[in-house]
């Protein structure tokens, strides 16, 4: 059987080849390889996209592998398998305990805080925050609804995406 | 079909001028005759069984600021409420100022006159907001038409439209920019960078914004078109009290920009769905149907069959508010000739 994967790597030399090594390690042909470095994601990260044969438990092994060595799969076979959650945070922000919120954030189940920016105001109570979650696809009502009781337990007005 | 108007701002004199232009084109194709026969403003009011003269009652209220200075059949000091006892009228059109704390007296005239067997349109979202459902069953248990298309985004068509165009359909849910003030405020913002009260305060000067907006950037009136929404199309049973509020004064040009930098815009947008009543400020796509700039309103309704379906429009405005009201008439009409 075949699949098609969706990739995202950093942008520094030999990323792409950890990718593929233990791919064909494990016993699996690669079919194709996409791989262009001008096209980028917000984060600078490259998607890239990979087709790879082998029977299920060998591709199995190969999904495992990857993420175990720390690689996104955001997509296989089109089925979306993280999903980007964005918000907006503005209040309080450093005096709420930053760390904090990273940190209920990073303990719930398939979530990850990916990216975090800071824009400080004149007046520190109106600061605001940009969070960028990774979660394992499904979860995203769940951390939003999470992101909102944070908001209210530290009085941020909390920004979702529609 | 004879008309009542109570209420004559800057709705109800739409009204009266998209009548003026509109009549002989609207007895032509549909043989509607929409005759004017009574007004009210908050001074007094005018009966004419034979039908008001339009130009010279706009003349009346431009001059004087009282329909009842109108030649011969003004009555100075004449409420609504007595108005209604007075006049013979099919139907009703309820424009008086929104009220969202008991949605008066616009509540009382609308009921008044369905309990009198007539008809009634209205843009008024107070009462609409605080007891639909009351006003749903009086018009229903007195067999009378009941029309509110201009209560919720004036121009752009959302309620007949889902009723009527999209009848196949059920409606999961629905998500729109529901305020003009607000995503003119949030689209200036994202435009140059300016602060919020500095972009208030300039939407002030240029007559998008009113001197007390709270209505508008606190969520207020976006709130009382989401329970709208919820009531009619959805067929929720809620109200003002049910949904979820938070307003746009807090945004900051900082959080614009972080947002931007994300290919995201902030809105103030509505959410009408089983989970969720809400009115608060969202991350919209810089791509998506809802980066829609100025004072534009937008709604997206996700439904079984057609998936998603936008519609956009001005949502606010003399003329194109009265544009939804006319549908509204032509609409009684044509279902009354069907009863017929």
């Amino acid at each position: 059987m075949r699949l098609k994967l969706v990739l995202e790597l950093l942008d520094v030399p030999g990323q792409l080849l950890d990718a593929l090594n233990p791919i064909g390690r494990l016993g699996a042909n690669i079919v194709a390889v996409i791989h262009q470095r001008d096209v980028k994601t917000e984060r600078g990260t490259i998607p890239v996209q990979i087709t790879i044969e082998g029977d299920e438990e060998t591709l199995n092994k190969v999904l495992k592998k990857l993420e175990s060595e720390g690689i996104q799969i955001i997509r296989v076979d089109g089925i979306l398998r993280k999903e980007k959650i964005t918000t907006i945070l503005i209040g309080n922000i450093i005096d709420q305990d930053v760390k904090d919120t990273v940190n209920t954030l990073n303990q719930l189940e398939g979530v990850r805080v990916a990216d975090l920016d800071l824009k400080m105001s004149d007046y520190p109570e109106h600061s605001a925050s940009k969070i960028i979650i990774e979660a394992d696809y499904g979860r995203k009502k769940m951390v939003t609804s999470k992101i909102k009781e944070i908001g209210s337990n530290k009085g941020f007005l909390v920004i979702n995406e529609v | 079909m004879r008309i009542c108007i109570i209420g004559f701002g800057s709705v109800g004199q739409g009204v009266v001028r998209v009548f003026n232009m509109k009549r002989n084109r609207i007895k032509q194709d549909y043989n509607l005759d929409l005759q004017l026969v009574a007004v009210a403003d908050s001074k007094g009011a005018v009966i004419s069984e034979e039908g008001i003269n339009l130009a010279l009652l706009l003349e009346t209220k431009l001059n004087t600021g009282r329909v009842s200075d109108y030649p011969e059949c003004g009555v100075s000091g004449l409420t609504g409420m007595d108005l209604l006892d007075k006049v013979e009228y099919d139907c009703l059109v309820e424009v008086t100022p929104t009220n969202i704390v008991d949605g008066e007296p616009a509540r009382s005239h609308m009921l008044k006159a369905m309990n009198k067997g007539k008809n009634v349109v209205t843009s008024n979202k107070g009462p609409l907001a605080l007891g639909f459902t009351e006003l749903r069953d009086t018009a229903l248990n007195n067999n009378v038409m009941f029309k509110y298309e201009a209560s919720v985004g004036g121009a752009m068509p959302i309620i007949n439209f889902a009723h009527e165009t999209l009848s196949g359909c059920e409606i999961k849910s629905i998500y729109g920019i529901l305020n003009g003030t607000t995503n003119y405020i949030l689209s200036r913002m994202a435009k140059e960078g300016s602060s919020y009260n500095q972009t208030l305060n300039e939407a002030k000067e240029m007559g998008i914004a009113e001197t007390d907006p709270t209505q508008d950037v606190e969520g207020e009136d976006a709130a009382c078109k989401v329970v709208i929404l919820a009531n009619s199309i959805m067929n929720m049973n809620v109200t003002y009290n049910d949904v979820i509020v938070k307003g746009i004064s807090q945004i900051t040009p900082e959080s614009i920009q972080l947002a931007k930098n994300e290919g995201y815009l902030i809105k103030l947008i509505g959410e009408v769905s089983p989970d969720s009543l809400e009115v608060s400020p969202r991350l919209v796509s810089e791509g998506s149907p809802f980066a829609v700039e100025g004072t534009l309103n937008v709604a997206t309704l996700k439904t079984d069959l057609a998936d998603d379906v936008t519609v956009v429009g001005k949502g606010a405005g003399s003329i194109e508010t009265a544009s939804a009201i006319l549908s509204d008439l032509i609409s009684i009409s044509k279902a009354i000739k069907n009863i017929k």
